[in-house]
């Protein structure tokens, strides 16, 4: 328990508190490093830049190997013969011999994927395809030995098992204690902490989040006294720890503001049971208290059907209401869309000072639904897997412990709503049903943009962020987008 | 007859020492040998043919011995025992002639109450005695799996509980299918990704998808890269087979599977049709073989000619029509055997038990477009019957009429024909991916009830067939055509179809109840006559069978 508090009280803002005037220019140009597995380098025997015309990573291949027609120029009807020969060539190569190392299962191994995926809700549908296939795939692999790209496909494999008997109830049940809710029975508290605590020093998943999101934060409320939060997903309360110290430690700004939470909390699922968030409003409580930072804690209970009612939220006249929602690692990966969009419609009426909103960043959607999803997934994921094997290349039972607490279930979890949705979730991205639903865009200052950047500098090259909009930066890792955080106005005047 | 005359060439001991099953069960056959005027069944001359079928299948003759008669207590040892020698056998047998021909009498007088005892063969093998007895004794012969008898039954309807026409389970079809089809689509990507997933799943043992996995992946391996050589774990075919070892699958896949087992009974009952229409018992028979049975059709035929009333032909000359080997005809399945594979000697040997005067001409390297009464040595005396099985489509789509025209050219008093039905697959009808999807569609019907017919279990005989069977993917020779397009051609060529007898239908529909409930048969009634048999494998067509006679032009002709 008093990891996670520790841990944030140590947290090093000096980056945060001298961004302002750093000019460091962190790096974010892709390298290929020793320690990524480079999608380009996966088969020996498949000379990919032939077949894909140059397209130089593993999405735009996997997107290639959807789309019937992405090829068709790189295979004239003249070179067809000669470019025939390249899988055929290859097929004997491996009906020869046994397959040559890591690389080459990898490929067999998202091959394998794709076809199940396929066989599970394609045109040519055959259920019995897609028994077959798990069969096989749980032969190659397993959650907890191998390369990146095995315990990856286990956890998959493990998913694409549950959709497969449960008919799209995605709870895994097998390798994955997990289900697709974060069900915390499962998971000692300590493992949870553990794995926690391990992300956020492997991976900047955590902290650009929550950093990006509390500079936003900290900039709109500069001239407020009391400033009230509105969290939808607290988790450990780690973000406000790091923003109460930056509150007081602001230079020559104002006294610290009255700072109230109000975490949302759900009935009755697991962990976060009321009694586990008043718990850790007590530990907020007393941080707050440690460094003088005045503070009330308190928490509104969604309904029984987790939608959020805007009328139950305790209000004060004069407070500066944000709106924050994390949906990214580790945040509790997937919510009930319906009651994500009622937090966020639920801003819309409060009008609100802000919304900070980061999601994982989902590719292009393309118009096969469920398989394309389901690669994009498999793409982000094995992104992930990379960055941290990257970042801890030794770390190896480490790793093992966050892809078991966090990364598996959330695996499994998003299939399953994949699946049931068939892919088509309506509105894609949150961000993009805020944009249309008349939130304003809030420009992202320099000073955030400099912060994140600098926050990737502790990290490994293969790390990036961009601005891809005025108001939103991508966290990625090499040329696969991650995490897009995003912040957000009322769409009325907000000044109260 | 002397030991002398009869003794068989050391080749044929050999093979035969093997105890391998050697021919087909004739008994089965509901040709009615009670019509046979005094024939004593139980001939001494004919326990060569007795033992020798009394090995390969779950006969009467082993339930006879076995249930009534104390003299052949042990019929694996007399098999054995007569197998090591024929001749000698048959000799040997004469001093038992008096015991057999009583247990013969005996038995007759227990059948003799029956109302049909055309039906007698059957009800004795199959159904007064649908318990399995008989294939407890024969069962040890087969190829020494041994396996207890009560699982005999329930597994040979196995298949009933199976998928049938549903497709869902057959998953391997779901990636070879769309791979051809992005094969001519160009996509390479998708065809690389299909040719991955299908090398994780492909296996050359266990359930028919794996195994139709396996042998499609080969075949379309080899399409995008002819020039690469097959993988090393290519199937066996036939003609890279041992011959005793080809003789002894072919038999054993016989006596398992009706895939051919049902076209060649009815051919011979077709055969045995057309002869007793003939007034004339006199005259010479005269079969051209152009089939894919490599023999072992033709024992069961002798057997019944033998049992003819007024007895055989006085000369019955057998013309076997094997592929050149050269051109596509040699890509047929089935229809090459082994370098060194020949079963006249046996088929001469077993004729001459029977009293049979039988002559094999194999006229080499005779293309079938080059048939005609000199090339086969036609007499005006003789009553010619052409047999086609499984061999003609392999002609050009254009030449099939015209070949079909010079076979008319032969005068035969019949012309028995017998094709896969389904529809052509080559390049000059369909696109690769139809025509790929047809070759899958007939492999899986074969891959599926092959694995019925072994019920599931691994052996090299069934590697053989299957391997064969393969071939029909790669094969630049599958120019099939529905049964109706075939009927449509032989009217063309100047036949008319006659209706097969009761004794084909019953004697077809008597060997299927031995075999899965998934086969079933399937009268034609083109033109109010049955000249059409057709077989099929869960409600999917697999061959037909027909028997036609020449239509009157002239006065000639007739």
């Amino acid at each position: 328990m008093a990891m996670a508090i520790d841990d944030a009280a140590e947290l090093d803002f000096s980056a945060y508190s001298t961004s302002t005037t750093t000019t460091t220019s962190a790096t974010t140009t892709t390298t290929d490093d020793e320690y990524g597995c480079n999608w380009n380098d996966w088969s020996p025997v498949v000379d990919w830049n032939t077949l894909s015309g140059g397209q130089d990573d593993f999405q735009d291949l996997i997107e290639s190997m959807i789309d019937e027609s992405g090829l068709q120029p790189a295979l004239s009807a003249v070179n067809y013969q000669e470019g025939c020969n390249s899988p055929s060539t290859d097929t004997t190569m491996f009906t020869d011999e046994e397959p040559s190392g890591d690389d080459l299962k990898g490929l067999r191994l998202v091959h394998l994927l794709m076809a199940a995926a396929e066989a599970l809700t394609g045109v040519n549908k055959c259920h019995e395809l897609a028994r077959v296939i798990l069969v096989r795939l749980k032969e190659l692999v397993s959650p907890t030995d191998g390369t990146n790209m095995e315990r990856l496909a286990a956890y998959f494999t493990e998913a694409l098992q549950g959709l497969l008997e449960g008919a799209g109830g995605g709870h895994g049940k097998h390798l994955i204690s997990g289900g697709p809710q974060r069900d915390d029975h499962h998971h000692h508290q300590t493992d949870v902490l553990a794995a926690f605590q391990l992300m956020q020093d492997m991976s900047p998943y955590v902290k650009f989040g929550h950093f990006t999101a509390n500079q936003a934060i900290l900039e709109a409320v500069t001239q407020h006294r009391r400033v009230h939060i509105v969290d939808y997903d607290i988790m450990e309360g780690i973000q406000w720890a790091s923003l109460m110290q930056a509150l007081v430690s602001r230079k020559n700004g104002p006294p610290a503001p009255h700072l109230r939470i109000t975490a949302l909390s759900r009935g009755g699922n697991g962990r976060r049971s009321i009694g586990t968030i008043q718990e850790m409003g007590r530990r907020l409580t007393a941080f707050a208290t440690s460094i003088g930072q005045p503070f009330s804690f308190h928490q509104c209970r969604l309904d029984s059907d987790k939608t959020f009612r805007p009328s139950s939220l305790k209000l004060v006249r004069g407070e500066a209401l944000i709106f924050n929602c994390m949906l990214h690692l580790p945040h509790f990966s997937y919510r009930a869309p319906e009651s994500v969009a009622s937090f966020l419609s639920g801003a819309k009426t409060l009008n609100p000072r802000l919304v900070t909103l980061v999601e994982e960043e989902l590719g292009p959607i393309g118009d096969q639904g469920f398989v394309s999803r389901f690669i994009d997934s498999l793409h982000h994921y094995s992104a992930l897997y990379d960055s941290l094997e990257a970042g801890f290349p030794m770390q190896r039972r480490a790793r093992a412990l966050v892809e078991r607490v966090f990364l598996g279930p959330r695996i499994v979890g998003s299939l399953g709503r994949i699946y049931r949705t068939r892919g088509d979730e309506e509105g894609g991205s949150w961000r993009e049903r805020l944009g249309a639903t008349g939130f304003r865009p809030v420009d992202i200052s320099f000073a955030n943009h400099c912060q994140a950047k600098l926050l990737l500098g502790l990290f490994n090259d293969g790390y990036r962020v961009e601005e891809l909009a005025s108001n939103r930066l991508v966290l990625g890792w090499k040329s696969r987008r991650l995490l897009s955080a995003s912040i957000w106005s009322s769409p009325f005047d907000s000044d109260s | 007859m002397t030991i002398e005359e009869a003794e068989p060439n050391p080749h044929v001991l050999g093979w035969i020492e093997d105890s391998v099953p050697l021919f087909p069960s004739f008994l089965d056959d509901p040709y009615d040998p009670a019509e046979i005027n005094g024939y004593n069944w139980w001939d001494p001359n004919q326990d060569f043919a007795h033992d020798l079928i009394n090995t390969s299948s779950a006969s009467i003759a082993s339930t006879v011995t076995t249930a009534d008669s104390n003299t052949h207590a042990d019929t694996t040892a007399v098999t054995t025992h007569t197998a090591t020698d024929p001749t000698a056998a048959a000799t040997t047998n004469h001093s038992e002639e008096s015991v057999k021909q009583e247990t013969s009498k005996k038995r007759k007088a227990s059948l003799g109450n029956q109302d049909h005892t055309r039906r007698r063969n059957r009800s004795v093998s199959t159904i007064e005695n649908p318990g399995s007895f008989n294939v407890k004794a024969a069962k040890p012969v087969l190829g020494g799996v041994k396996r207890p008898s009560s699982k005999k039954r329930p597994a040979m309807s196995s298949g009933n509980n199976s998928n049938g026409g549903n497709k869902e389970g057959r998953w391997a079809e779901q990636l070879l299918n769309p791979c051809a089809a992005a094969i001519t689509a160009n996509n390479l990507t998708r065809v690389q990704h299909l040719l991955y997933v299908l090398h994780e799943l492909a296996s050359p043992t266990g359930d028919p998808n794996h195994r139709l996995a396996s042998h499609g992946l080969r075949a379309l391996t080899y399409h995008l890269s002819p020039s690469t050589s097959l993988p090393s774990s290519a199937p066996f075919t036939f003609s890279s087979a041992e011959p005793r070892f080809f003789q002894k699958s072919l038999l054993r896949f016989n006596e398992s599977s009706p895939w051919f087992a049902f076209p060649s009974n009815i051919v011979n009952s077709s055969i045995l049709q057309v002869l007793s229409d003939e007034p004339d018992k006199s005259r010479n028979l005269h079969i051209v073989d152009i089939g894919v049975s490599h023999g072992a059709q033709w024992p069961t035929l002798l057997d019944n000619l033998s049992r003819r009333p007024g007895g055989p032909p006085p000369l019955v000359r057998l013309t076997v029509i094997s592929p050149t080997g050269e051109g596509g005809n040699a890509d047929i399945p089935f229809s090459m055997a082994p370098p060194g594979h020949d079963v006249s000697p046996l088929l001469l040997g077993f004729a001459k038990t029977l009293n049979i005067n039988l002559e094999i001409n194999r006229p080499s390297k005779l293309p079938l477009q080059s048939l005609n009464p000199q090339s086969i040595n036609t007499s005006p005396d003789e009553t010619l019957i052409v047999s086609a099985q499984f061999r003609l489509h392999y002609l050009s789509h254009s030449d099939r009429t015209e070949f079909l025209k010079s076979v008319r050219a032969l005068s035969p008093k019949g012309m028995i024909l017998t094709e896969n039905n389904e529809n052509c697959a080559c390049a000059g009808c369909v696109d690769f991916a139809t025509g790929f999807s047809r070759r899958i569609e007939y492999l899986w019907r074969f891959l599926d009830s092959t694995s019925a017919a072994f019920k599931g279990r691994e052996t090299e005989e069934r590697r053989l067939m299957e391997g064969e069977a393969a071939r029909a993917l790669t094969s630049t020779a599958e120019m099939n055509e529905g049964r109706e397009r075939w009927c449509e051609r032989m009217r063309e060529a100047g036949f008319t179809g006659e209706g097969l007898g009761e004794d084909a239908i019953d004697g077809g529909r008597a060997l299927l109840r031995k075999h899965d409930g998934n086969w079933e048969m399937k009268v034609e009634e083109d033109g109010g006559s049955h000249c059409c048999v057709s077989l099929g494998w869960k409600g999917q067509p697999v061959s037909f069978c027909s028997l036609w006679k020449l239509t009157p032009t002239s006065p000639d002709d007739y």
